[in-house]
């Protein structure tokens, strides 16, 4: 059995890790490249739902927000342990997680792709229209992260190593599912549920975990969000960030873990460079998505196998 | 092994099913058979679990599963093939049977699965080797020929160590040269498997050549039982067949 | 008795008005899903397209009325446009390449309207004016001519569906798309014409609803959520149940701003969708098996 990870994942890994000691990495690039890698990771975790099961989630950014929120809510009080925060995201991410997967696994796909946009629409309400939480305004200002007293996580370097770090375990950790019994089964799933049924597979329960730990994983990467902007708002719960992580894993690639990474930071370079410039952004990333669709479904990777003469997606290993 | 007890099958107005019994004893080989539309796809789908009987029950090895889910009755030791092939068409030949095979592995359906990768490599390439998959095991299923996808059908369904399996016209759309081969290669296996077979079928020859026993359904109903000389010459079923049924 | 004359009676009207229009929106919505399998994202923005050519036909004719046809023809040929450059080829794909299809269509439909006609709200006025007595309070008469519309729509498409040939083909079809193939039918052409009768009907609804409410490019989206809450509740594959539904949705959410702020309605029209799904896993009508 291969290893998880081959030397030239680890070269690429290596290299993200040099970047910050690069001449031309200043705060801003090293933001960034912050927000490119953590979005990849929430990309990456998205696809595990998406490429590797076919279910497709129009609100992972309820995932998201909630895990931001949570560590808002205790950065606020004063609990700035990066640990606890993470921990404390895990669970609650993981609890709203539990409740959509049951409500959205229980019959065809296409209810889990409504019921997570309901789901996620009624958590932005929430949020956003309720003072609970701040309201519009959500919860401003707050600290630094500490990941042992007295050694916090305040300047961009520090962030850009947080998020590395991250995505490498997460990276790892979908390597392994991907490619174990369970990621098997996943990719039956996808490609005939009822068949798997008939084999003696609990469907309803594979997908619900296969949801969890994707929610998890980008609940978490959530959790890190407010590390770097200090805040957390309603606006990381909308319903078009849900799109736009969508966007991500199909211009990187369905199933295949690395695509969505790359096109998650492909996006957030694409959208800090042609927003500032053009006001009709939004049609240009509707364009890109359907022609994507249309032309390149197979996204970035699919390009780079076609270009090498290569077939189809990962049948997990 | 397995007794159906007077089950009905209601769509709406549509009865599909009307008070069915039968009894399929361990090891035999049992044909359901009837003009289109008499609902033996319907009973197998009831049988399976695919579908809760309106009435009726279903025993099987002594247990009642009525109303039970297909994986339920899956791991209760049967296995069901599909008239109209139903295999996992983007992944490869060996990995369609590789998951069929695992979920029967210890590891399936625990924490560990999740890192975990049991390995099935001896029984996979068995039930490929029988029906004579293993050049192509790197394939992708959906490049398998018709005849091909009918056995990958079939190797499914036996990597999950079935007491009982269900076959739904198992030769459909097969050449009479490929019927031939599937039947006697279906006889073979269930009797080195010591499997018991319930069987739909259309083609004559296979049924009365391989059964033991034969159940004849009409508009839902049992019309006839028995070995298969006594059904080849029973009137009602004749009339069945020929009496415009087939409309 | 003056509450349930002058408060209740009227609130309840009204959602059995807005009902009506969602009923044609999520009547739409379950056909296309039914018959071409993909569940349309850009609903809402056919929706709020109507509303917007209505207002480019009354700015060029003065009409109302001449724009209650005319839209919907406009939005109905901009859907089979749609139908055939993008979704056609993807009808042999996963239904996931549709959903995201036509989740891009909805980025490009709704920041294409922000473009042509602006972000601010706008507004069309009522054709019909003033209120009639009625069952002791007095109603606006525009919303019962919608709710006369919607109504005549309603029945008109329902006897489609169970009086004609082509609408009885149609309702099998929803059930069970591939027994098409077997008709000898033209497939792609009935898609089209499908697709585009789905959008007509987002947009009728668009414009009928637009004097009721303002005008501007999101409109679509709040809508396309209800929309898919009733089609959930009413049981996929269902037309009946999309309408029951609908009107169930309709006079809840009506009723229940009596008493609470829109978002909380929101929220509690979720909490009646969780609690549906609990009692009735496949919603009011849906049927054992038939898009499981």
């Amino acid at each position: 059995m291969s290893k998880v990870l081959s030397w030239r994942g680890w070269l690429v890994f290596a290299a993200l890790a040099a970047l910050p000691l690069t001449p031309w990495m200043s705060k801003y690039y090293m933001l960034l490249a912050f927000d490119a890698l953590l979005f990849g990771a929430v990309a990456m975790s998205l696809d595990l739902l998406m490429g590797y099961t076919g279910l497709v989630s129009f609100g992972h950014a309820a995932f998201f927000g909630i895990g931001a929120y949570a560590t808002a809510v205790l950065l606020e009080r004063g609990v700035l342990s990066l640990w606890l925060c993470l921990g404390f995201a895990a669970l609650a991410v993981g609890a709203y997680a539990l409740a959509v997967s049951y409500f959205a696994t229980t019959r065809r796909g296409i209810y889990f792709a409504l019921l997570t946009l309901i789901f996620a629409e009624v958590i932005y309400t929430f949020f956003r229209y309720t003072q609970t939480f701040g309201g519009s305004d959500g919860i401003q200002g707050l600290p630094a992260f500490q990941v042992l007293p007295g050694v916090a996580i305040d300047a961009p370097a520090r962030l850009y190593y947080l998020v590395v770090t991250y995505l490498l375990l997460a990276y790892l950790a979908c390597r392994v599912i991907v490619r174990s019994h369970f990621g098997q089964v996943l990719v039956a799933i996808r490609e005939n549920e009822d068949r798997a049924r008939f084999l003696g597979y609990n469907v309803q329960r594979y997908k619900m975990g296969v949801c969890l730990i994707s929610a998890v994983l980008t609940g978490l990467a959530g959790a890190l969000y407010p590390g770097r902007a200090a805040y957390a708002t309603p606006d990381l719960l909308h319903w078009s960030v849900s799109g736009e992580f969508l966007i991500m894993v199909m211009i990187g690639g369905l199933g295949t873990l690395v695509g969505p990474i790359i096109g998650g930071a492909f996006f957030i370079v694409l959208q800090e460079k042609v927003s500032s410039y053009v006001q009709w952004y939004n049609i240009v990333v509707g364009l890109v998505l359907v022609l994507i669709v249309l032309f390149v479904p197979r996204g970035l990777v699919g390009l780079r196998d076609a270009l090498r003469g290569r077939s189809g997606r990962e049948a997990a290993g | 092994m397995l007794e159906v007890q007077e089950v009905s099958k209601n769509f709406g107005a549509l009865a599909a099913l009307a008070g069915v019994s039968l009894a399929v004893r361990e090891g035999e080989v049992f044909s359901v058979i009837g003009p289109n539309g008499a609902g033996k796809s319907t009973l197998f789908n009831v049988i399976s679990g695919l579908h809760v009987p309106s009435a009726g029950r279903i025993i099987l090895r002594g247990e009642e599963v009525t109303g039970f889910g297909p994986e339920v009755i899956n791991r209760r030791g049967l296995a069901k093939t599909f008239q109209i092939t139903n295999i996992f068409p983007g992944i490869s030949v060996y990995d369609n049977v590789r998951v069929a095979a695992q979920s029967r592995a210890s590891v399936s359906g625990r924490l560990p699965s999740l890192w975990r990768r049991p390995d099935v490599e001896g029984p996979v390439m068995e039930l490929l080797g029988a029906f004579g998959l293993a050049a192509r095991r790197h394939d992708l299923a959906q490049s398998l020929s018709h005849g091909e996808q009918r056995y990958l059908e079939i190797c499914l369904a036996l990597a999950t160590d079935p007491a009982l399996l269900l076959l739904d016209e198992p030769t459909a759309g097969m050449t009479p040269g490929e019927t031939k081969d599937a039947t006697a290669l279906i006889r073979r296996i269930a009797q080195s498997r010591r499997l018991t077979v319930l069987l739909i079928e259309h083609d004559m020859s296979v049924v009365m050549g391989i059964s033991d026993r034969i159940a004849v359904l009409h508009f839902g109903e049992k019309i006839a039982e028995g070995p298969p000389e006594a059904i080849r010459s029973d009137p009602r079923v004749l009339e069945a067949y020929l009496g415009g049924a087939d409309e | 008795m003056e509450y349930l004359g002058g408060v209740l009676l009227p609130q309840l009207l009204h959602g059995v008005v807005f009902g009506a229009a969602l009923g044609l929106l999520a009547l739409g919505l379950t056909v296309i899903f039914g018959l071409l399998g993909v569940m349309n994202f850009a609903h809402g923005e056919l929706y709020m397209f109507g509303a917007y050519a209505g207002i480019a036909v009354i700015a060029l004719t003065g009409s109302f009325w001449v724009a209650l046809v005319a839209a919907p023809f406009l939005v109905a040929a901009v859907g089979a446009l749609t139908e055939v450059a993008t979704l056609r080829p993807l009808y042999r794909r996963e239904p996931l390449h549709g959903l995201i299809m036509t989740f891009g269509l909805a980025l490009i439909f709704r920041e294409g309207a922000r473009q042509l006609f602006g972000g601010d709200m706008r507004r069309i006025l009522p054709p019909i004016e003033g209120s009639i007595p009625l069952l002791g309070m007095t109603y606006p008469k525009y919303r019962l001519f919608l709710l006369a519309i919607s109504s005549i729509l309603l029945l008109g498409i329902w006897l489609f569906f169970t009086r004609t040939r082509a609408g009885i083909v149609v309702r099998a079809a929803v059930q069970d798309a591939e027994m098409l193939d077997g008709l000898g039918v033209n497939v792609p052409r009935v898609f089209t014409l499908t697709f585009a009768g789905s959008a007509a009907l987002a947009a009728t609804a668009g414009l009928l609803l637009a004097p009721v409410f303002t005008v501007y490019p999101q409109m679509g989206v709040e809508m396309i959520l209800l929309a898919f809450i009733v089609v959930i509740l009413g049981g996929m594959g269902s037309l009946g149940g999309s309408v029951v539904a609908a009107f169930v949705i309709g006079i809840a959410q009506s009723l229940l701003t009596l008493w609470m702020n829109p978002q909380r309605v929101a929220i509690a029209i979720f909490g009646i969708m969780i609690v549906v799904l609990i009692v009735r896993p496949r919603g009011f009508f849906g049927r054992e098996g038939v898009l499981e």
